[in-house]
């Protein structure tokens, strides 16, 4: 069984859904049900009287099979992250954290020293870490270094839609990891995600793409089918690429001939 | 017993080098070096490494059935003493040696860690780099090592085929082919800076051993991120002893094997010995090898002294000078690099601890 | 009557109510809210015990939209 693997917890499904953006609750609900995915984010916000239907927990709690990963998205400082990550762990009973700190509202990029230090605090602790990391080989490894259970690089920035353009940077984080690694962020397209998991990582985790969609339940079930069909070529092993044109003076002529 | 290590069996990774090693692959040669070439010029430029071996002792304790030192033979045993190695060194850095391989046997009371760790010291005083092959140690004496000056450690483990590597090494410490295999790790642990890992080609099934290589760098490269790697691919030639290699290697085989490793490890340094002929070497020279030795002497010493009738490890086959051989490389554009270390960053080097991880290792995708 | 500062906004609330009261206040069935009091994570088992008192700051959380 290809599964996804991450602390003690199995996933069938390599697609994680965001759960912000959507136009109701009822077309997010309707979106994670199309989408498959087992593991859905979550954010902390203020309980608001008037607005009793952003409350999340109790429709998706409902929903069998599936494990929320509350996010510590607002928290610009690890020590923010961290309190963060104590109350969601108190709503969602689960030991996933999506470790995202952003100190700039405007461009949304990832605080890499701040998020490194809250991932190795929360690891500690006994949280299922998945930080949210610009593509940097060696930011990944220190965070595999500190335990966490994931790592989470942007294929571009959130909310942008210009899919993995930062496909070579990945590819090494991918060639080095000991743990899953997930494209967190910048996807618009299901083929972009099946270029993802062609490339070898461990589930790509999508939101805007799906909640801003004409159709937000048809394109969960597109990405869902794009996540497995790119995680069977990855598995199946794809053709190698042509190499460089042959010189034309040959280069193994010293070996002579059999 | 002990089992072998998961990721030693894994052949999740191995698909792209086993199609390119295959005897009957798709892939022509001429294709596998155009390809080699190009990613060899990327990544490491017209330049060669050059470094050369210094054999210390050729005492040994160990039964290897294939190598001239082996301690049933009859070749007459000594040792450096701390004179005599500064004496070969002085001789090295005439030929303009400035990056060293120290070599031992296994470990015997007349070359013991000690001796070796005196060794590395005088190395030091004056080599760039100073690297040592000799014989499996703890983390600590590799620690102990690195404080004195030594960056790389170089450990083949000669054939990744238990039952093979079993038969051939009749006795001694070095029988242990999980102790040995751990080896690397040790050094990296204890602070080594780069390791060097190959197999002696002909003595099991190349490709077998080729991927097992591979699995074992890449192991390794997981772990100890941080760490050097190279790979060498030493092949058998006609050892004191008189050992016919089972498994001979040819010289198309082991160009396929030179060209497929560079494609699938873009940024590990490749090294080619005097093992090699002359004309090998030099087509071999910006294809895929990026450190090849130079002047090499397999007996113990054989620097200083002008005269050296004795039977050495192996035979060199490409016994040029130095000079000749940087005349060689030049005319094929390629710039031959005889410092490539700064000794101010020598001793150990910290970040090398193992990754803990939680609970269970986890497939990586 | 003591007021306290509930996600940055006073609310009057009577002497001695405890955290479980407020819920009720407002309105919450308190199963899907987290709440913190200057600071302090208050568990659903500690909300009938843990009183209120004037000037605390009392955070109500749920889970709501996020990627």
């Amino acid at each position: 069984m290809d599964s996804l693997q991450l602390g003690s917890y199995t996933f069938s499904s390599r697609l994680i859904l965001g759960t912000g953006k959507f136009s109701s609750a009822a077309v997010m609900l309707e979106a994670v049900r199309a989408s498959g995915a087992q593991l859905i984010t979550v954010a902390l916000r203020r309980f608001n009287r008037e607005q009793a239907e952003d409350d999340l927990f109790g429709p998706l709690s409902a929903m069998k099979g599936i494990t929320l990963m509350p996010n510590t998205s607002g928290a610009s400082t690890a020590a923010e992250a961290v309190r963060a990550a104590h109350i969601a762990r108190e709503l969602s009973g689960s030991a996933f954290i999506k470790v995202e700190i952003h100190p700039n509202p405007q461009h949304l990029m990832p605080d890499p020293i701040e998020t490194f230090e809250a991932a190795r605090i929360l690891a500690k602790e006994g949280f299922l870490v998945m930080p949210y990391i610009t593509a940097d080989p060696v930011l990944a490894k220190r965070l595999e270094e500190v335990g966490c259970a994931s790592v989470m690089p942007l294929g571009s920035a959130i909310g942008s839609g210009q899919g993995v353009a930062t496909a070579a940077m990945i590819e090494i984080i991918i060639r080095e990891s000991g743990i899953p690694v997930i494209v967190d962020a910048g996807l618009r397209s299901p083929s972009e995600a099946a270029h993802a998991m062609e490339m070898g990582c461990g589930a790509v985790l999508v939101n805007s793409a799906v909640a801003v969609a004409g159709n937000p339940p048809e394109m969960a079930e597109a990405f869902a089918e794009a996540v497995s069909a790119g995680r069977k070529a990855f598995r199946a092993g794809l053709m190698q690429k042509s190499g460089s044109a042959i010189a034309t003076s040959p280069l193994t002529t010293f070996l002579g001939t059999y | 017993m002990r089992p072998l290590p998961d990721w030693l069996t894994d052949d999740r990774e191995t698909a792209a080098l086993a199609a390119m090693l295959a005897p009957d692959s798709s892939s022509s040669l001429e294709a596998l070096a155009a390809e080699s070439r190009a990613i060899t010029l990327r990544r490491f430029g017209r330049t060669m490494t050059l470094y050369a071996p210094l054999y210390l002792s050729n005492y040994c304790s160990s039964g290897c059935v294939y190598c001239g030192f082996a301690s049933d033979r009859k070749t007459v045993r000594h040792r450096l003493e701390p004179d005599e190695t500064d004496r070969e060194l002085a001789a090295m850095k005439k030929l303009g040696i400035s990056d060293v391989l120290l070599l031992t046997g296994e470990r015997t009371a007349a070359a013991d860690f000690d001796y070796l760790r005196q060794s590395v010291e005088i190395a030091a005083k004056t080599m760039q780099r100073v690297s040592v092959e000799a014989f499996p140690m703890s983390v600590a004496e590799y620690r102990a090592l690195a404080d004195c000056g030594c960056t790389g450690i170089t450990i083949y483990q000669e054939t990744y085929n238990r039952e093979r590597y079993e038969a051939l090494h009749r006795w001694g410490p070095k029988k242990d082919f999980i102790d040995r295999l751990e080896t690397p790790a040790r050094a990296l642990e204890g602070g080594i800076k780069s390791v060097g890992l190959g197999v002696l080609l002909g003595l099991s099934d190349p490709v077998e051993d080729a991927l097992s290589l591979y699995r074992h760098l890449r192991h390794l490269g997981r772990t100890y991120w941080r760490a050097g790697m190279s790979l060498s691919f030493p092949r058998m030639r006609p050892q004191t002893g008189g050992y016919e290699p089972p498994f001979a290697v040819d010289d198309h085989t082991l160009a396929r094997m030179i060209f497929a490793f560079r494609i699938a490890l873009p940024d590990t340094e490749l090294v080619l010995s005097t093992r090699e002929s002359a004309a090998y070497r030099d087509g071999m020279s910006g294809l895929g090898i990026t450190r090849m030795s130079i002047e090499s002497r397999t007996t113990v010493g054989g620097y200083h002294e002008t005269e050296n009738k004795e039977k050495g490890q192996f035979e060199i086959f490409d016994d040029r000078t130095a000079k000749e051989f940087c005349t060689a490389l030049r005319k094929k554009n390629i710039e031959p690099v005889f410092k490539n270390w700064e000794p101010a960053y020598n001793g150990p080097s910290d970040g090398n601890t193992a990754i803990i991880h939680t609970g269970e290792p986890q497939p990586c995708h | 009557m003591i007021t306290i500062e509930l996600n940055g906004q006073q609310q009057p609330l009577p002497a001695d109510s405890a955290v479980s009261d407020l819920l009720a206040i407002i309105g919450s069935d308190g199963k899907s809210v987290a709440v913190v009091v200057n600071e302090q994570i208050i568990r659903p088992d500690n909300r009938s015990a843990h009183l209120l008192h004037e000037g605390d700051k009392v955070e109500l959380l749920i889970f709501a939209g996020g990627g």
